[in-house]
């Protein structure tokens, strides 16, 4: 799509050490037959494109020692951290946040359905961050670990990149992290959206997240082994 | 802000992709109108006076319905090369003496400010947002609203983004999957929604 070319490698040098792969939301309610969305009918097509893509940035990050956050939305099994506006708007679809489906309750912390599809299952010592908004940062104590971990760029991927992604990249930003978006590796239900999101991210040259793949991704960490 | 007696509920505006609030329920007492970066710098570099216009239409009528009024402006950071006086609200925008500002430095108007602890320490839970750019602080704005569960409206024709197709791509992202992010609609169906002043 010719966007990453003037973006990436911005953040120079790259410190594998100060940066994380972050994974957003790549739950089975989300992208897996069965899920939500697909029990909606929706197409599940676009963000089951991206699995792959998504294995290898993070077999890559792996092998380069970088931290790994995994993020699931989803909501206590009360749903007392289920805003009304938020269920409302989700059963207009006939199956809401909360209702009993084909992999159990919707985004309900603990079912089937929330959890991480197994082909991008977290390993321990990776973040696993639980999160009741879109953005991976509300409520949660992702800023904190990050910090601790003196963490300062954070490489995106995951779904949906209108959405969850996009909302946790301006947060990002809004905190003094650079994030970087690897476009190959995340997508929206609706491709026009995600062809949006991208054209948005590159207003103010960039100044919420820049753009790249998961080659350059690849590139850089290599290019990073041999500076310092 | 003094409000006389109960405050009456409005009729549900229509917007897209529901009639707004999702519930039915607001009036001037849970309402508050956000205005964001309606600064002249904005304005000029977007060249959206069409929209500040509009958005002062909209603080009038806001005002004369006795909504709460928030105004959020990014201050002017020390590398900024924009004069001092570009960074003051637009030229065509007056706000009301109780008017609640907020200052913040960056894209997100809560984002270390205390304006998430003012709307709910007056029992604020539906917004109209308004203000510039579109696909910046008020979308970013917006979405951190939305997480915190509050009933957004954006009023399209009081905002503009970065470019038109910005502008109209993030309003359709706003309202993708019924909403996901609150609802949009322009300045007349806000009016046509509002009870006699």
């Amino acid at each position: 799509m010719g966007l990453s070319a003037p973006f990436w490698p911005s953040i120079q040098p790259f410190d594998v050490r100060r940066s994380a792969l972050v994974i957003i939301d790549m739950q089975v309610d989300f992208c897996a037959p069965g899920g939500w969305v697909d029990q909606l009918g929706e197409d599940v097509s676009n963000t089951r494109a991206v699995i792959g893509p998504i294995a290898e940035a993070l077999a890559d990050a792996r092998a380069a020692g970088m931290v790994v956050v995994h993020t699931r939305e989803g909501h206590k099994p009360d749903l007392s951290d289920l805003p009304a506006n938020k269920q409302w708007r989700t059963r207009a679809h006939g199956l809401g946040i909360g209702d009993r489906g084909a992999s159990g309750r919707i985004l309900v912390q603990g079912e089937p359905g929330w959890q991480i599809i197994p082909e991008l299952a977290p390993r321990p010592g990776e973040i696993i961050i639980d999160k009741p908004g879109k953005s991976s940062f509300y409520r949660t104590d992702l800023e904190d670990q990050l910090r601790a971990l003196g963490i300062t760029c954070l490489v995106v991927t995951g779904v949906t990149s209108d959405c969850c992604v996009q909302s946790t990249i301006r947060d990002g930003f809004e905190r003094g992290f650079e994030c970087v978006l690897l476009a190959d590796c995340t997508a929206a239900v609706e491709t026009q959206n995600h062809l949006a999101t991208l054209d948005i991210l590159s207003a103010f040259g960039g100044r919420w997240g820049k753009i790249s793949d998961r080659f350059a991704f690849r590139q850089v960490i290599a290019g990073a082994g041999r500076g310092g | 802000m003094p409000r006389s007696g109960p405050a009456l509920a409005h009729k549900s505006v229509a917007a897209d992709p529901y009639s707004w609030p999702f519930d039915g329920q607001w009036s001037s007492g849970d309402t508050a109108l956000l205005l964001l970066g309606l600064q002249q710098c904005a304005v000029d570099a977007l060249q959206a006076r069409e929209a500040v216009l509009a958005a002062r239409d909209l603080l009038l009528l806001a005002h004369e319905q006795d909504i709460a009024i928030y105004a959020a402006r990014r201050e002017a950071g020390p590398d900024s090369d924009a004069a001092p006086a570009a960074w003051q609200w637009a030229r065509d925008i007056a706000l009301p003496e109780d008017a609640e500002i907020i200052t913040h430095a960056g894209d997100n108007a809560f984002y270390r400010t205390g304006l998430e602890a003012s709307l709910r320490s007056a029992g604020i839970r539906n917004l109209l947002i308004a203000g510039l750019p579109t696909d910046g602080l008020v979308h970013a704005t917006q979405r951190t609203a939305n997480d915190m569960g509050f009933e957004c409206l954006a009023i399209s024709d009081a905002c503009a983004g970065t470019t038109p197709a910005r502008h109209a791509a993030q309003l359709r992202i706003t309202i993708f999957g019924n909403g996901l992010f609150g609802a949009v609609a322009d300045l007349a169906a806000v009016r046509a929604a509002l009870n006699p002043a």
